[in-house]
């Protein structure tokens, strides 16, 4: 494909180069910064909860210090995952008709029902019957506005006898059960978004989701290991290493899992070279060149993959300091790597014309709804969230039955 | 330990739920009294769209890029000025191959200025080392299996009985999975409306007996637009599909399109 | 209560969920419009009001009401595949109201569909403006019968 001839669609436009269809022509992308944060957001939600998961489901006990705050990472990214979508709506005061008449056959239908359910069915029970017997005592000591939410939350349940603690165990573990392909729908039905419109052939394919998920999975985690040092650094514990390493070696494993999955995205793509590939080609070596190679590869695959495979190889050979530092920059460099995969997903499938035959370039703005600002404070805003949480729901001043789950086995009144 | 928990609470939280549920039915009736007051009047009131299926077909030999249709669609629908085209030509031109290259032909080259709207420039290859150039006029498939209504999420666009694919502006909450969906591309978010827009044949003149616009303004017959349920023998439309060999735009896709094309070129996208 | 035997988290939860499912299904009666279902997963009035928009151009059937005598003499000659509208523009007021006049043509309308181009097709008669008299078209032509001089 020449360059020779600029697609004269509106006045001269250098950002163009071949033929794109004249309604793509527009100034920035249709799906921009807003709808790269919503699959970050929730795929942090889902990873988040599989964290959380790891402990009830699969009894890794190491995990268990950070058991509570992977729940409440994911209640608080939980509560801001809407607003992205909202933001980004032509008409948000309709939002509504998507609970009222679901079109069943668009995947995006469901996002009404799946997330109300993940909201209530899931989290919100499965945080309430693992935090209920510490709010009962909580409301008890606790004056004032303070108290008046343990009691609140208490949805005046206050029996702490025998059975129904024991009750409070085996609903948790049920909801974590359940949980895992809640957490699986909520992001998966994402991916399904793009992985089933057949006119774009970046986003099309039977991968699409199944990458969306895996990614999650390592985002989540990484975020949990972000947010358990950062609160362990602010309170100026120690932190727990066996807890840290445990978790370094699932993100480890993820991140493998996740980067071979992509990687046969990659193989299959390029041994299938199928009819849009040349123009892919040049897409992404033009317009995906810095956030494709070195954020998503280099920064958010293959340093980690670097960094925590040495880890599960040399472990007891390298001094803690060290351990925690490569951790957390692996956990950081994760974190931003995810994201510029998700931009190259939403944005890289928009930068090509349907007519497989023009590129287009796109430059992110500062301000406006889809700019880099509002970005800034929709990915503050859960952290700020998860800021109040931690100081209700994990203080140290009050006391709790320790970060330890309650298991029927083991659980005491 | 006994419970806070009370049988007069739960008890009148239960009848409190069914009241509701009772009240459905009353509501329902009421609601539908008030909504019957706002129903929209002022259109033809005796169309079936039962009774007809409309399709428009597209005749390349014929085009000759003037685009008067792209002009005409805009001002018989307000499209907004700017990339936004609910219709629109495209120019393809293929070069001859290079001498030696043991190719058929040259690298094409496709071009769209402004949709075509003020006709096109000189082409950018001189005439003699030119081997095909022709027109291409774009506009909503008609797919059979419209993957746009597949992914509207609240059933704002959708397929009307007689063969158009239309959006409700009502009801269309601006996603824009439905332009993304579309893989010919005729779909785009009107600024205005900020609702999603497309070619709706012209809806409001074909429903009482117009041509829609592009069709009455196209000055060879390019287009060529009729009922398939009311077809005589002399229909330019059955006269199309019986004479010509016809194609699609990317039949690889499996959304059936309607549009019959002739005169397409193994180019065309 | 006891009597059902439920523990009383559960109890609590289904009386819950039950608040929430109602309440959901009730906005359902309330926000759902009352034409969506009508002929498929839409608004069944969306029909009624798109079809209710006012045409722009008046076709060429409107202009033959009036002007029947020029239609006959167009239909005997190449150009009569043309619509009025395509060269006298948007006519519809004029349609209404005979005063209002059309727009008053100029050579560039000839221009704009027979400037010569290679990606016309070749049945297409076409010149190259330049070479062919500048553009004076009416002084050889008459528009209505293009093969005819005035």
């Amino acid at each position: 494909m020449t360059n020779e001839m600029t697609n004269i669609v509106v006045e001269v436009l250098p950002r163009f180069e071949g033929y794109v269809y004249p309604n793509e022509a527009s100034l920035h992308p249709l799906w921009g910064f807003l709808i790269v944060l919503y699959p970050y957001i929730t795929g942090l939600v889902a990873g988040a909860f599989i964290m959380a998961s790891l402990v009830r489901v699969f009894k890794v006990r190491a995990l268990e210090p950070v058991y509570r705050l992977s729940l409440l990472t994911s209640f608080s990214f939980l509560l801001c995952a809407t607003l992205p979508l909202l933001f980004h709506l032509g008409h948000p005061e309709r939002c509504f008709e998507i609970m009222m008449t679901p079109h069943l056959t668009s995947p995006m239908a469901i996002f009404g029902f799946v997330y109300a359910w993940y909201l209530m069915a899931v989290l919100l029970l499965e945080l309430w019957f693992d935090y209920r017997q510490d709010l009962v005592e909580w409301a008890k000591i606790t004056p004032g506005f303070k108290g008046i939410i343990y009691r609140a939350f208490t949805v005046g349940v206050t029996d702490e006898s025998h059975e129904a603690l024991a009750l409070d165990a085996k609903m948790g573990r049920i909801l974590s059960v359940v949980g895992i392909p809640s957490a699986f729908l909520l992001h998966g039905y994402v991916g399904f978004i793009f992985g089933s419109i057949k006119a774009n052939p970046w986003w099309g394919n039977g991968l699409t989701p199944i990458i969306f998920i895996l990614s999650a999975i390592v985002s989540g985690i990484a975020l949990c290991v972000f947010n358990y040092m950062v609160l362990t650094w602010i309170r100026r514990h120690t932190v727990d290493m066996r807890c840290l390493d445990t978790m370094a070696m699932f993100l480890f494993y993820a991140l493998v899992v996740d980067a071979a999955v992509e990687g046969l995205d990659w193989l299959h793509r390029g041994f299938a070279a199928e009819e849009g590939f040349s123009v892919m080609q040049i897409m992404i070596r033009e317009k995906l060149f810095y956030t494709l190679n070195l954020g998503q590869v280099t920064i958010g695959t293959l340093l980690p993959l670097l960094l925590l495979g040495a880890l599960q190889l040399l472990r007891r050979r390298v001094p803690e300091l060290v351990r925690r530092r490569m951790i957390f920059g692996s956990s950081a460099m994760i974190l931003i790597g995810v994201l510029a995969m998700r931009w190259n997903v939403v944005i890289g499938g928009q930068l090509f014309s349907k007519s497989l035959r023009g590129v287009m370039g796109y430059k992110l703005e500062f301000t406006g709804v889809e700019g880099w600002l509002m970005g800034v404070v929709l990915l503050s805003l859960p952290f700020i969230i998860l800021t109040v949480l931690v100081k209700l729901f994990l203080s140290e001043q009050l006391p709790s039955g320790g970060h330890t789950p309650r298991d029927s086995a083991a659980g005491e009144g | 330990m006994k419970t806070q928990f009370s049988r007069r609470g739960a008890l009148s939280r239960l009848g409190g739920a069914i009241a509701g549920l009772l009240t459905l039915s009353a509501a329902r009736a009421a609601k539908a009294a008030v909504q019957k007051v706002f129903v929209a009047s002022g259109a033809p009131k005796d169309y079936d769209p039962t009774k007809h299926k409309w399709l428009m077909c597209i005749d390349v030999n014929r085009c000759i890029g003037c685009g008067l249709c792209v002009e005409a669609c805009k001002k018989e629908n307000g499209v907004p000025e700017g990339p936004y085209f609910r219709t629109w030509i495209e120019r393809y031109v293929i070069p001859k191959p290079e001498p030696g290259s043991g190719q058929t032909r040259g690298e094409t080259l496709v071009d769209s200025p402004n949709g075509g709207m003020h006709g096109f420039p000189p082409t950018p290859v001189p005439k003699d080392q030119i081997e095909h150039s022709f027109f291409v006029p774009k506009l909503c498939n008609l797919c059979e299996h419209s993957p746009c209504v597949q992914v509207c999420p609240v059933g704002a666009t959708f397929d009307a009985p007689d063969g158009a694919v239309l959006i409700d502006p009502k009801y269309c909450i601006g996603c824009g999975f439905c332009i993304q969906a579309c893989p010919y591309g005729c779909r785009f978010l009107s600024p205005v409306t900020k609702t999603a827009e497309k070619c709706t044949l012209c809806y409001h003149r074909i429903t009482r007996g117009l041509k829609p616009a592009c069709v009455e303004i196209c000055p060879t017959q390019a287009r060529i637009f009729g009922d398939l349920k009311n077809a005589g023998p002399d229909d330019p439309v059955r006269k199309f599909y019986e004479n010509n060999r016809v194609s699609v735009l990317k039949p690889h896709l499996g959304t059936e399109p309607r549009v019959l094309y002739a005169g397409l070129d193994k180019e065309v996208r | 209560m006891r009597r059902f035997n439920l523990p009383p988290q559960i109890l609590r939860l289904v009386l819950l969920t039950l608040a929430i499912v109602g309440s959901y299904l009730i906005a359902r009666v309330f926000l759902t419009p009352a034409s969506f279902g009508e002929f498929g997963w839409y608004r069944g009035e969306a029909l009624v009001e798109l079809r209710s928009r006012p045409p722009v151009y008046a076709g060429k059937q409107a202009c033959d009401e009036c002007h029947s005598d020029q239609l006959q003499k167009l239909a005997k000659f190449e150009h009569q595949t043309l619509s009025c509208e395509a060269c006298h523009g948007v006519s519809r007021e004029h349609a209404e109201n005979p005063d209002i006049l059309p727009v008053k043509l100029t050579g560039s309308h000839c221009i704009r569909c027979h400037e010569a181009n290679p990606s016309r097709p070749k049945w297409f008669k076409q010149i190259v403006v330049r070479d062919h008299y500048g553009g004076k078209c009416t002084e050889c032509h008459v528009p209505h019968q293009p093969n005819q001089t005035p």
